[in-house]
């Protein structure tokens, strides 16, 4: 019997071909969406991990210290240290190499008179070539390149690399080469080095050093130095394993990753509604068939599952294209979120060749057929419950279809107001992953729900159809109210589709305004001057005295000097700010969300209190006056909370404090940012120039005036949210995708209905226009439904994604501007997606659509 | 035939053919006249033409070859529009299988022509309602077809076929779905409305009872017209 289903089925796909392609083609989109995140999300987890495990060489151990690194009187302690066999102190610098196409280069310092056995793989068995060991040692502007980048530029020894330093660009002559292999290998081997001394000088580090790459000795265990070593140094400097350093990068990226799986778990809801109704509708084109089958004597089971086989092979051929598009689909998307974990985490890494991932592959065909087999199920029972006898006779005895009544409305309603409940009290304490049900509750109460939606919105619609496409719009509506069903799972995918959509706009909305209040409250200077256009850069700052030569310039009201350095908290890597906290106030007197702003800048700038931004608040449950000991490299410092403000440079938290006091526990004068404020009738543009003169030299310096900042800022956050709009273009494809399916599936189910329209006098324009009509009216519905989903799910991401993942208190805006263009935009895709069904009812024969069987 | 003078359908050597290979003649060679207010009964065994002769009529089939003239003009001339238009307002038509669309309830299924004409949908459910009650439907007429028994469905089948109060009705075997008592009311019905319209009516038919009802029987046979009697009515 199975041969003989399987038979009727195939014979099923040859006249329904573009049915089935459809299908596949949903399940397609949803795995490759899937696969490609998770092959993005491993490879640049990956990525992370490896170049800092490369980075390590064969250091077992790392003493760091945040950002503004350590001075090198700790190397004596660490060397001092029972159990220590190698210790090397490092710089670490991604300078530009303005002579080669401004090509970013990783600059580390060493000290080139030990022998590097930690490097080992770089430098052994004549892997380092140097001609003039001497030269090398004693000149400033010797450099040795990796062969893999000298032959990348055709380089040779004696040969000139102009890079840019902290004083401007300078010169640096080839004296060596070494293997492109560990530490060499990362970023595609655009890896140099320096001597340690001559790469401080250069890179502005002055004494300091960004890290101690230690090795045990094998007397010891790792752990059991890393005790010694962390009771030998201050609080404040960090002895960590190299790969809990990759572990820490990872957990900073987790809203990224986060916002990534939810998209790819929406992609797969999208999916199984354009496999259910594409099941549905094979359902209604086989009714009769099956009628036939059973009264032939095939039982309820064998219907039932030769509906779930087909949704096998459907799952198996749309996950298998799926795994191929997302492979490809993941290449690009790793570039995307490389520069954005470059730009706004501030991790540069190498970027690792995309591995085809078996693992993944599997895994991802599993969930594809799992997916359709779900889909598939209803339609599946539906056909084995089918009454033969019924099924037999003619168009007019289908049923009425129900899909639910008052128990699917209250329990939709419910699903809702736990998911919005669980996400108004939430904390947290909660995991990410289990938040995801929140949105999951929402999402699934709502989709109970669209049949009701799909009943409210058609009345409302249906006097504007009339009175605007007279009769035919009348018809349209009253078409799709009365087939819930397969409305339903149209007017649902574009809910989805819509609603990810929406609510995505409505996050980066809420974010962009939130951002937009902050930078008007805590950075409102009339002139900025950076010295990155990294938010976290540790290649270039300004040196005490160049930040000391831009605010002496005449025209300066106020001057704020500002260096920004991160600190471990509780696990977490924040942000800390070092402000001169009197002319910071001066700048900006509406800084304070919460706190006195009097007594906060007496104390902060007599440095006895810090500020803190609101989201570290939130994360420790911080009030004012509340107490915050920081492990700074200079030893314990505790500090009363003065004040809260939202800032949004980390999302683990920002502390402010004075320099002064910044100064004196990092033993760091460098600076980052310089706020200005201008005396009455200093001209910006004019004032700008002047800087630009004062730091001639330093390609690296960025001067904005406030709203010129702003413009950066808003970019920076479509740079962060790009991959989302990709995302977002994804949803909107695979809800038309649904749309075209169910207007092609519903002319071809409704033939003898159009027959019969068109033998009692339905001209063919008004079948056409009624086809047409009825895929607006759906997905005027869709839209209404997906910005009622698309607000609910908002509030998930602006309360959850946003506040609790990242921590971010964001006042909830929706973007309703943002609903009114879509409008039209879903009005062209209803037009585009039903033009073709349109033509094809509108060019039926009418006799055999009326006598078809 | 009622009255020679004119007919309101005329086949002019009407032949009808399939296939490409071997030729299959639904119609072949048929010349007929039907005049106003005759009621013809088209009888002939499966696959002699009956029906692909009604497609014709009602334009929407086109012969092969001779012409088709309704109401004095060949439907040839017509665009696919203009026989759509004649079909909706000149030509009712009831089917075995009722054909009523399964989404619309009684009283919209028999309005839906006259809403496709432009007629608002109040002044649609008005008529549709008036015309349902003329042919002894009131109750049951805002159900969907699935809930009405045959004969029901027939009625507003033929309610619909009526709303335009066209000069001809074409019935396909109206009664063929339905149990002998229910199709005796239903070929009454058509009776009395050609009594009370003089409608032209052409039935297709298998039964020999329902053609009795007719003044006029021809017999079709392999797309041919074997027979052609005209009879007083029982």
């Amino acid at each position: 019997m199975t041969l003989v289903l399987a038979q009727i089925t195939r014979r099923q796909w040859r006249e329904h071909k573009l049915r089935v392609a459809l299908t596949i083609l949903g399940v397609a989109l949803g795995v490759a969406v899937f696969f490609a995140i998770r092959t993005t999300n491993t490879t640049l987890v990956d990525s992370l991990h490896s170049t800092i495990e490369k980075l390590a060489g064969k250091a077992t151990l790392q003493v760091v210290a945040g950002e503004a690194g350590f001075t090198q009187d700790h190397l004596k302690t660490i060397r001092a240290t029972p159990g220590v066999e190698l210790s090397e102190p490092v710089t670490e610098t991604t300078a530009t190499a303005v002579s080669l196409g401004n090509e970013k280069l990783l600059v580390l310092g060493l000290d080139t008179a030990s022998d590097l056995k930690i490097y080992s793989d770089m430098f052994d068995d004549g892997g380092f070539v140097v001609k003039n060991p001497l030269a090398f040692t004693s000149r400033a502007d010797s450099i040795a390149v990796s062969r893999k980048f000298a032959n990348r530029f055709g380089l040779k020894d004696g040969d000139k690399v102009n890079l840019q330093t902290q004083t401007g660009t300078q010169d640096f002559t080839i004296r060596g080469f070494f293997n492109s292999v560990g530490v060499s290998e990362v970023f595609d081997g655009s890896v140099a080095v320096m001597d340690i001394f001559a790469a401080q000088d250069a890179f502005g580090k002055g004494n300091r050093i960004d890290r101690i790459d230690v090795m045990n000795a094998s007397t010891v265990t790792v752990d059991d130095l890393q005790k010694r070593l962390a009771a030998q140094l201050q609080s404040g400097i960090r002895v960590e394993k190299p790969e809990l350093r990759g572990q820490s990068l990872e957990n900073s990226i987790s809203s990224m990753h986060y916002a990534l799986t939810i998209m790819s778990f929406l992609a797969f809801i999208i999916c199984a509604f354009l496999i259910f109704n594409s099941f549905s509708i094979s359902l209604n084109q086989r009714w009769k068939e099956i009628g036939v089958l059973r009264s032939l004597g095939v039982e309820r089971a064998n219907v039932k599952l030769m509906f779930l086989a087909e949704a096998v092979v459907v799952g198996v051929a749309g996950s298998v294209i799926g795994v191929v598009v997302g492979y490809f689909l993941a290449r690009g998307a790793l570039r995307v979120v490389l520069d954005v974990t470059s730009t706004v985490y501030g991790f540069n890494s190498s970027p690792r060749a995309l591995e085809f991932n078996y693992v993944f592959a599997v895994e991802a065909l599993l969930v594809g057929i799992a997916v359709s087999l779900i889909a598939a199920w209803l339609p599946a029972r539906a056909a084995a419950r089918l009454d033969p006898i019924a099924a037999l006779h003619n168009v007019e005895t289908q049923k009425r279809e129900s899909i639910g009544g008052n128990a699917r409305i209250v329990i939709g309603v419910a699903f809702v107001i736990l998911g919005l409940a669980l996400t108004r009290f939430s904390t947290p304490a909660f995991d990410g992953k289990i938040q995801l049900f929140y949105a999951m509750f929402i999402q699934v109460g709502m989709i109970l729900l669209v049949p009701t939606m799909i009943r409210i919105g058609a009345r409302a619609i249906r006097p504007v159809m009339k009175m605007v496409f007279g009769a035919e719009g009348q018809i349209a509506v009253e078409t799709l109210v009365k087939t819930p069903r397969r409305t339903s799972s149209t007017v649902g995918a574009l809910m989805v589709g819509l609603a990810f959509v929406l609510s995505n706009g409505a996050l980066i909305y809420s974010q962009k305004a939130a951002l937009s209040r902050s930078l008007d409250k805590a950075i409102n200077c009339d002139i900025q001057v950076a010295s990155s256009q990294q938010l976290q850069s540790s290649a270039y700052h300004f040196s005490q005295a160049t930040a000391e030569r831009v605010i002496l310039l005449p025209g300066i009201d106020i001057a704020d000097v500002i260096r920004v350095g991160s600190i471990d908290y509780g696990g977490d890597t924040i942000s800390v700010l070092a402000h001169d906290m009197n002319a910071y106030f001066a700048i900006s007197p509406d800084l304070l969300d919460t706190g006195d702003p009097q007594t906060a800048r007496d104390m902060t700038s007599r440095g006895e209190g810090i500020l803190v931004s609101n989201n570290f608040a939130l994360r420790w449950n911080l009030k004012v006056g509340d107490r915050v000991t920081l492990d700074t490299p200079g030893g314990p410092l505790e500090l009363p909370v003065v004040g809260m403000l939202d800032y949004f440079r980390s999302e683990k938290g920002t502390i402010f404090l004075d320099t002064s006091i910044y100064r004196k526990y990092w033993n760091d004068t460098d600076a980052d940012y310089i706020f200005i404020n201008l005396k009455p009738g200093v001209d910006k543009s004019v004032f700008k120039r002047q800087v630009f003169d004062t730091l001639s030299g330093n390609r690296n310096a960025f001067v904005y005036t406030h709203e010129e900042f702003k413009q950066w800022v808003s970019r920076l956050i479509d740079q962060f949210f790009s991959l989302m709009y990709l995302q977002m273009a994804v949803a909107v494809f695979v809800a038309s995708l649904g749309l075209m399916n169910t207007m092609i599936i519903s002319v071809d189910e409704r033939k003898r209905e159009l027959g019969i329209f068109r033998a009692v006098g339905g001209l063919r324009r008004q079948v056409v226009k009624m086809v047409l009509l009825e895929a607006v009216a759906i997905s005027l519905i869709g839209l209404a439904a997906g910005t009622i989903s698309g607000v609910l799910n908002a509030y998930f991401l602006v309360n959850t994604a946003a506040k609790v993942v990242a921590g971010f208190t964001l006042r909830f805006y929706f973007p309703v501007s943002i609903v009114f263009a879509a409008i039209p935009m879903v009005i062209v895709i209803a037009i585009f997606s039903a033009w073709l069904p349109a033509i094809r009812a509108a060019r039926l024969n009418v006799v055999e659509a009326i006598g078809c069987e | 035939m009622k009255d020679q003078a004119k007919p309101i359908i005329k086949f002019e050597g009407v032949t009808k053919s399939y296939g490409s290979g071997e030729t299959v003649f639904a119609l072949n060679g048929v010349d007929l006249d039907v005049a106003q207010g005759e009621r013809v009964a088209v009888m002939g065994p499966s696959g002699s033409g009956k029906s692909t002769l009604l497609n014709l009529v009602c334009g929407l089939d086109t012969p092969t070859s001779g012409s088709v003239i309704f109401d004095g003009t060949d439907l040839a001339d017509l665009s696919d529009d203009d026989r759509t238009r004649l079909r909706r307002q000149k030509i009712g038509m009831i089917f075995q299988t009722f054909n009523l669309l399964p989404t619309l309830s009684g009283v919209e299924n028999v309005g839906l022509p006259l809403r496709l004409n432009g007629v608002r949908a109040g002044e649609a459910e008005k008529r549709a309602r008036a015309m349902l009650e003329r042919v002894g439907l009131t109750d049951l007429v805002e159900n969907r077809p699935d809930e009405m028994s045959g004969g029901e469905r027939q009625r507003v089948a033929i309610a619909r076929a009526l709303i335009f109060d066209p000069p001809i009705l074409l019935a396909d075997e109206p009664t063929g779905n339905l149990d002998s008592h229910t199709g005796d009311e239903i070929l009454r019905l058509m009776d009395d409305l050609h009594n009370d319209l003089n409608t032209t009516i052409l039935l297709v038919t298998h039964n020999e009872a329902a053609a009795a009802h007719c003044e006029r029987q021809i017999t079709l046979l392999d797309g041919e017209i074997v027979g052609d009697e005209s009879t007083s009515i029982k």
